[in-house]
């Protein structure tokens, strides 16, 4: 679905690129998380898969990115939005600021593709249903929560039917509750529509539960690309400044301290960890 | 979370019903009433007997009242005294000190205020049971540039949190020993630190916003459809033209008790 092919690029006026020699490829339906400390290239990699790059920010830009078989550079911007859906860290920057209800902000999109009346009711009445937010259709969506707005602003891309949703930190200024709302309403979605979900997400301990893969990055490159249980239990990863789950640190200690039983691999969720806990006591 | 910023008050009634832009006729002939009517009553007149009715039909006198008082009441108090005591000439009514009240002051300062609380009030009654949103997609569907009204009509709504940002920079500025009162030179330097932040924060929200309305095909070709079905009766068209008839009427009426 997504194939990025020795993808180099630099911002205008900025002396190192920001992406280096990068090359990924996301099969369809795949709930791929890129994972990574500040300044590693996260959101300007989200970028060019929108297209943003180069369409919206200028700078030199090497190699292919294909979003299923569009070639980025030469789509336009308004076409590749009916493929690729793109939600930023920031939910009150991504509500339209001039509808009145939900209902009417999640068919802001459609209305600007010229969907009839009919259709667009249609379809908005299946995405809130979809999403979970069918109790706020009549609220203001500039007075929600922020994991309220930020599915608000979810299910206003999903309305346009993307093959591709790639969201930019989308819980970053989210309470627990509400990143657990993005995650679950993010893992629906995979399921139901066979949607292909790119996540740069900082809070590990969600990307172990719901990714089924994770990328990570470092100063514009790929460091290491895998399951979330490769890749988060990594140690030579840890001096390129990336982080590890709270589950994986314990059980990292504990192997130290040699009470982590013998072969079996550090945990990366809760539900692991007790597993291996209770094997430590047992044994 | 801020709410949305419009004073546009949710009823079911006649008035509501209309389409905006019968609404909006009515409202310029309002204002065009109120400005254009020779003397200090005629504008109390047509508040009295277009825009109470009108306020009444919408069932939002009350808010109406409650609003136009509170803009209007300074300017009348000031309107007052200033051109009550310092007309030049005039009939003197009642000496007060050193001080006269002129007949001409009063009675001019009388046809300021009826102006003024006709303006106020026809904008009030117009934002009370117009929806903003359905106001610009009339215009839209009548050939207003679609970048225009977003801007309007995203401009206003955006000003609560404009303003809740505002708030939050002052309070983190004034924590970090930042003067704000004081006198003239103090308040002008504690200007700047709050000002950049603002602007500057502002830019980048701008720009994001800018790439997620773009991600909705805001810029996509083609024509725009409308979620919000907004109905219009079938004798509409033909009650606006009256209106524009009616104000066409209005200044001749208007020149014409000018120079009797």
């Amino acid at each position: 679905m997504i194939e990025i092919e020795k993808v180099t690029y630099s911002y205008p006026g900025t002396p190192g690129p920001a992406l280096k020699d990068i090359s990924l490829s996301v099969p369809e339906g795949q709930f791929c998380a890129i994972v990574g400390p500040n300044q590693a290239g996260k959101s300007t990699l989200a970028y060019a898969m929108a297209g943003y790059i180069p369409h919206f920010y200028q700078g030199r830009l090497q190699g292919e990115i294909t979003i299923a078989g569009q070639d980025v550079r030469s789509t336009p911007l308004h076409e590749l939005a009916l493929t690729v859906g793109l939600i930023f860290q920031n939910p009150f920057n991504q509500i339209s600021g001039t509808k009145f209800t939900v209902r009417e902000e999640i068919a802001f999109g459609l209305e600007n593709l010229g969907t009839p009346r009919g259709e667009m009711q249609k379809r908005v009445g299946e995405i809130m249903d979809l999403v979970g937010i069918t109790h706020l259709a009549d609220r203001s969506p500039l007075a929600l929560s922020g994991g309220q707005m930020q599915r608000v602003a979810i299910a206003s891309v999903l309305a346009m039917k993307p093959k591709v949703l790639i969201l930019d930190e989308p819980t970053s200024q989210l309470d627990p509750i509400g990143s657990r709302e993005v995650f679950s309403a993010i893992r629906a979605l995979i399921s139901d529509e066979r949607i292909t979900v790119v996540m740069i997400e900082h809070k590990l301990e969600w990307v172990a539960v719901f990714a089924d893969r994770v990328v990570a990055m470092a100063a514009g490159e790929v460091l290491a690309d895998g399951s979330p249980s490769e890749v988060l239990t990594d140690e030579s990863l840890l001096k390129h400044g990336l982080g590890e789950t709270r589950y994986t640190l314990a059980a990292r200690r504990a192997s130290q301290l040699g009470r982590w039983p013998r072969g079996r691999p550090l945990c990366v969720t809760l539900e692991e960890a007790v597993e291996g806990f209770k094997a430590a006591l047992r044994s | 979370m801020s709410e949305a910023f419009s004073l546009y008050a949710d009823r079911d009634s006649f008035i509501h019903r209309l389409h905006p832009l019968t609404k909006l006729a009515l409202a310029g002939f309002a204002l065009l009433g109120g400005l254009a009517l020779p003397g200090p009553w005629l504008s109390f007149a047509l508040l009295a007997l277009v825009l109470v009715p009108l306020a009444l039909l919408g069932k939002v006198l009350r808010q109406l009242l409650n609003s136009a008082w509170r803009v209007a009441l300074p300017f009348a108090i000031s309107v007052f005294l200033i051109q009550g005591f310092l007309w030049s000439g005039g009939t003197p009514v009642l000496g007060v000190g050193p001080l006269t009240l002129k007949q001409e002051g009063l009675l001019f300062a009388t046809a300021s205020t009826g102006r003024i609380l006709t303006v106020v009030s026809t904008f009030l009654w117009f934002a009370l049971t117009t929806r903003p949103d359905t106001l610009m997609t009339s215009l839209v569907q009548r050939g207003l540039s679609s970048n225009l009204a977003y801007i309007i009509v995203a401009t206003i709504q955006i000003i609560p949190r404009f303003q809740q940002r505002a708030a939050t920079i002052l309070d983190a500025q004034r924590s970090r020993g930042l003067e704000t009162q004081g006198g003239l030179r103090q308040r002008v330097r504690g200007i700047l630190p709050l000002v950049v932040p603002l602007i500057l924060s502002s830019l980048v929200d701008v720009e994001e916003r800018a790439l997620a309305v773009e991600a909705r095909g805001f810029n996509h070709p083609g024509r725009k459809t409308s979620f919000i079905e907004i109905n219009e009766g079938r004798w509409e068209a033909s009650i606006r033209w009256g209106i524009i008839l009616g104000m066409i009427a209005l200044i001749g009426l208007s020149i014409w008790l000018r120079t009797i």
